[in-house]
């Protein structure tokens, strides 16, 4: 594995939740009402709510959303994830 | 609709451009099995889905295989990236290169474009959630193949996720198809079609 900087350690962290997220979503699609998914669920929704604030932040925004509207439109100022050390 | 987010589902790091290996895995974005037809696959499908719980399957899959899309473009994109001329023509690349440049553009490894032909929406849950397990297992099928391919780390790491989620989409659609089976006649599950005969 290439050592990572912080930046992309805190991408990391964010790909993990997320991905938490979509493998409980897709479960919770077929299982609505099993209490261990949607336990699962809500708790690492707190966590990636927490870390893509931090991330947008620290780096920049990953949602349209999150780009500042002060003097300047950040979502053109940061790479897109197709560029090396960038995912 | 649809938010983008500007990360990879997974990320895609790749030291070492290889035009030729590009060749082959470019038949996950544009090819018979690949993520473009999975995402169209299903994000057409859902809409004659009989139930909502196959409703929410059909839309959520269909909106990971377009992550998948992007992954497999990230991959072409940095396989091919600072390539010499003579790279170009050694690898045998210079067959794409001569339409395409090094722009990503949706075709199978054979060189066909991308095409709706290589899937259906039958308005009819049974007959489309059995295409769309056996469409799991096809993909699966050509990332084993891509995986006996390359040899580079770099490139198998992502390609090796992407295989492990053809798996877990195969595993939604068998309970989705068994949630649609049981609300038909258990004597006769291809009685009627549940999504047009009311």
């Amino acid at each position: 594995m290439p050592i990572l900087n912080d930046k992309q350690k805190l991408m990391r962290q964010i790909q993990n939740c997320s991905f938490a997220l979509t493998e409980a979503n897709l479960y919770l699609d077929s299982h609505p009402t099993c209490p261990m998914g949607l336990e699962y669920y809500a708790k690492h929704k707190k966590e990636y709510d927490e870390l893509m604030k931090e991330y947008a932040e620290k780096y920049g925004p990953i949602t349209v959303g999150q780009s500042s509207t002060d003097k300047k439109w950040s979502w053109v100022t940061t790479p897109f994830p197709w560029e090396r050390g960038e995912s | 609709m649809w938010q983008y987010e500007k990360k990879l589902q997974y990320p895609v790091n790749i030291k070492d451009p290889n035009p030729a290996l590009a060749k082959v895995i470019i038949s996950q974005l544009g090819g018979p099995d690949g993520e473009l037809g999975a995402a169209l696959r299903y994000l057409n499908q859902r809409y004659s889905a009989p139930c909502r719980e196959v409703q929410a399957v059909l839309s959520d899959i269909g909106t990971e295989e377009l992550s998948h899309m992007e992954m497999i473009g990230t991959i072409l994109y940095q396989l091919t990236r600072n390539l010499s001329m003579k790279e170009i023509k050694e690898s045998g690349f210079d067959v794409y290169f001569v339409d395409h440049t090094t722009g990503v553009y949706p075709i199978a490894a054979s060189g066909v474009p991308f095409t709706a032909a290589t899937f259906q929406s039958t308005g009819d849950a049974i007959a489309d959630l059995n295409e769309d397990l056996a469409a799991e297992q096809k993909a699966r099928v050509t990332y084993d193949n891509i995986l006996r391919l390359a040899d580079d780390p770099d490139v198998r790491d992502p390609i090796k996720f992407l295989r492990a989620r053809e798996i877990v989409h195969f595993q939604r659609f068998g309970e989705a198809q068994r949630m649609v089976q049981d609300m038909l006649d258990s004597k006769n599950f291809y009685a009627f079609n549940p999504s047009f005969d009311k």
